[in-house]
């Protein structure tokens, strides 16, 4: 056996937080989670895909040749948004199995000038439509040609778009509250995950017998950054799927914006949650049981959710005084931000100062929050007030 | 040596502690007793580091306390701490890890332990899944893990059984042997009595006895004689010089005697009575000399 070595903080904080990670990712808890969040993810993919290639197909069947009947079928399912591929079929008794076998959803008979819808139960409006569409077209051109006139002249109608950045910009703004959405989640789940660490360990009261081996800080310190790298491994993975999805499935249209607000929130998230795990670690650690949980996290929760709504906000006004003032707020920024960012122009300086603002904060919390968590941490029974815990770090 | 050095510990108004001093040869086991709220808990927490004295410190081998020393040192809290979901070899492999071991060799010494203790085959069980007794014994594990140089045990034995006594007894004389100061605090005086080479008394935040239990028992109590006489008449031994009767029962008989007062003089007016059943020096137990020592303030604290 080799002897026992000296520790340096670093490996000390390495050991708590590797302690962290592989509890953390044998809990149920986070793995039903993260499942759940991967599958809403996905989810919403597909049903964006579903919506988005909203294009209808119908097969059709045609028997009897006329000329430029199928010609007329696709222009008229273009107008539709039906993609239409026409079969050519032999007789109606080919049809009606070609039907049956569901070749095909309907099938055009033409005898004789006498049209035929044929369908498995009854013909859709659209389908309907088309073939009518094409047939009255057929015909209006025969009897006109009959009676002499050809060469119609249509006027064309041309289409001026007067915004036609709009579309990619709100595709970015869906992209951005999309992010604070996630970032919102996944604060909110890792501020729980640490919380309920801090409380366990002073409730099981086996923080007395870490604090013998090491300082409160670097308990603290390693539980952050444990369930930090998880969380930011969480986030990383739903943004690659995301954005990877997103363009596989060609949802987006311009694939270089989507990644670069799906960076900025990655970004943004290391910021939030260094915030927000030092403020739910430091509120929870002034309590000694799980139930009390709730209260001393509340306030911390309602402005995240504050944070949330703002930043929905600002997504519709991404210039306006709120958004402007809170997009430069600690705790605030990090989900109003990246959605100004998405949805309008930010100076490079706003985005600068919030950072700094953003650092400096994290900097206040972890030193007075370290403190009230040094004092908090062997006073258990009850709810502890910050100056009790801060008057209890000094003695 | 492991020495406590002039604790003193106030919270708020409430003194605590209020110069405790006393040391501990390696090798040798010191019982620590007092009643509750005495400060023994506090004094153990100081030497951890869990408390801050507001004067006084705590030595081993003459240098005070640090985080790299106390590394050295295997822990038993009173309020018994574990993480509740986590495995019993994992988790006494992690605090081997805390206290500086590396990771392969952590993983032996887990394992070892945790046979030594006869948790093998609960190794791969959640902590909380054990019953009281076993997780107890993981907690004693969890301290001794890292081949301690001190063991400082707050209240080891509460709330075992006869047995789980006997084997964490042979655990702690084993690791005195190997030369391993042990502190440990204890209710059960007999059990002190019984294992510890010195003890300590605490009362009221001060040592109020410090010494082997046999110095106690000179140091602490007069000369107690009890005398068994089952034929004598009352107040048989009345009038005997430099002799108080302390009680008397149907001849069950114990004489304090002052220090010149000669106890043949008393033997022989005892078999005047007739016959004498019973003559020896009483051996106050632990338990007695732990009342008189809590129950009256000494002169010194008077002075104080």
């Amino acid at each position: 056996m080799t002897e026992p070595r000296s520790l340096s903080s670093a490996s000390l904080v390495g050991l708590v937080a590797k302690r962290e990670i592989s509890a953390r990712i044998r809990d149920k808890n986070f793995i039903i989670s993260s499942v759940v969040i991967l599958l809403l993810l996905l989810g919403s993919l597909a049903l964006q895909v579903a919506l988005d290639s909203g294009t209808e197909e119908s097969r059709i069947g045609l028997v009897g040749d006329v000329p430029g009947l199928e010609q007329a079928l696709q222009t008229q399912g273009e107008a539709l948004e039906v993609d239409v591929s026409v079969v050519d079929l032999s007789d109606e008794v080919a049809a009606t199995a070609a039907i049956e076998a569901e070749d095909v959803d309907s099938a055009l008979v033409v005898r004789d000038g006498e049209y035929e819808l044929l369908v498995q139960e009854s013909a859709s409006g659209s389908l309907e439509a088309i073939v009518q569409g094409a047939v009255t077209q057929l015909s209006v051109a025969e009897q006109l040609a009959e009676a002499g006139i050809s060469d119609l002249d249509v006027p064309e109608v041309p289409v001026t778009a007067l915004d036609p950045d709009a579309d990619q910009d709100s595709q970015r703004v869906v992209a951005a509250i999309i992010g604070a959405g996630l970032l919102y989640g996944l604060l909110i789940l890792f501020g729980q995950f640490i919380a309920q660490g801090v409380v366990e360990e002073k409730s099981s009261r086996v923080v007395e017998l870490l604090l013998a081996t090491m300082k409160p800080w670097q308990l603290l310190a390693g539980k952050i950054l444990g369930l930090g790298v998880l969380g930011l491994a969480q986030i990383v993975v739903i943004a690659v799927v995301g954005v990877a999805g997103a363009i596989a499935f060609d949802v987006v249209d311009i694939p270089g914006d989507l990644i670069g607000t799906a960076v900025s929130v990655v970004l943004w998230f290391v910021l939030a949650y260094a915030f927000y795990a030092a403020i739910f670690a430091v509120a929870a650690s002034l309590v000694s049981r799980q139930e009390d949980l709730g209260t001393v996290l509340m306030p911390t929760t309602l402005v995240l959710v504050a944070a949330f709504v703002v930043g929905i906000q600002a997504s519709a006004n991404p210039d306006g005084t709120l958004a402007r003032v809170t997009s430069l707020v600690p705790g605030l920024s990090p989900l109003v931000m990246p959605v100004r960012q998405a949805a309008g122009e930010v100076a490079a300086w706003e985005v600068a100062l919030a950072v700094v603002l953003m650092l400096a904060a994290i900097a206040l919390i972890v030193r007075l929050g370290g403190r009230i968590y040094a004092g908090a941490l062997l006073r258990t029974g009850g709810k502890l007030k910050m100056r009790e815990a801060l008057a209890a770090e000094r003695a | 040596m492991l020495e406590f050095d002039g604790l003193h510990k106030s919270f708020g108004d409430n003194r605590v502690l209020d110069g405790v001093t006393f040391s501990v040869t390696p090798g040798s086991m010191f019982g620590f007793c007092g009643s509750n709220g005495a400060g023994k808990t506090t004094s153990m927490r100081i030497a951890m580091g869990l408390v801050r004295p507001d004067a006084g410190e705590v030595r081993w081998r003459g240098r005070p306390l640090d985080q790299a020393v106390r590394r050295r040192i295997g822990y038993m809290p009173e309020e018994r701490g574990l993480y509740p979901k986590m495995k019993v070899g994992e988790q006494v492999a992690y605090f081997a890890r805390l206290h500086g071991l590396g990771s392969a060799a952590a993983a032996k010494a887990a394992d070892e332990w945790v046979e030594r203790l006869g948790l093998s085959a609960r190794r791969g069980d959640a902590v909380e899944k054990l019953s009281l007794g076993n997780q107890q014994r993981v907690q004693l594990a969890a301290a001794l893990v890292s081949r301690p140089e001190v063991l400082i045990l707050d209240e080891p034995f509460s709330g075992l059984d006869p047995i789980g006594v006997d084997s964490l007894a042979e655990a702690l004389l084993g690791q005195a042997r190997e030369g391993v100061p042990v502190v440990f605090s204890s209710h059960q005086l007999d059990l002190v009595e019984r294992l510890c080479d010195s003890v300590g008394i605490l009362a009221r935040g001060r040592m109020v006895a410090t010494g082997t239990v046999d110095e106690l028992r000179h140091r602490e109590t007069g000369r107690l004689l009890r005398v068994v006489v089952p034929e004598a008449a009352p107040r048989w031994a009345d009038g005997l010089p430099g002799v108080r009767v302390v009680s008397e029962r149907a001849g069950d008989t114990v004489l304090e005697l002052a220090d010149d007062a000669d106890d043949q003089a008393v033997l022989a007016a005892a078999l005047r009575t007739g016959r004498v059943s019973h003559f020896g020096w009483q051996q106050p137990t632990l338990v007695e000399l732990f009342r008189g020592a809590v129950a009256a303030p000494t002169a010194e604290e008077v002075a104080a």
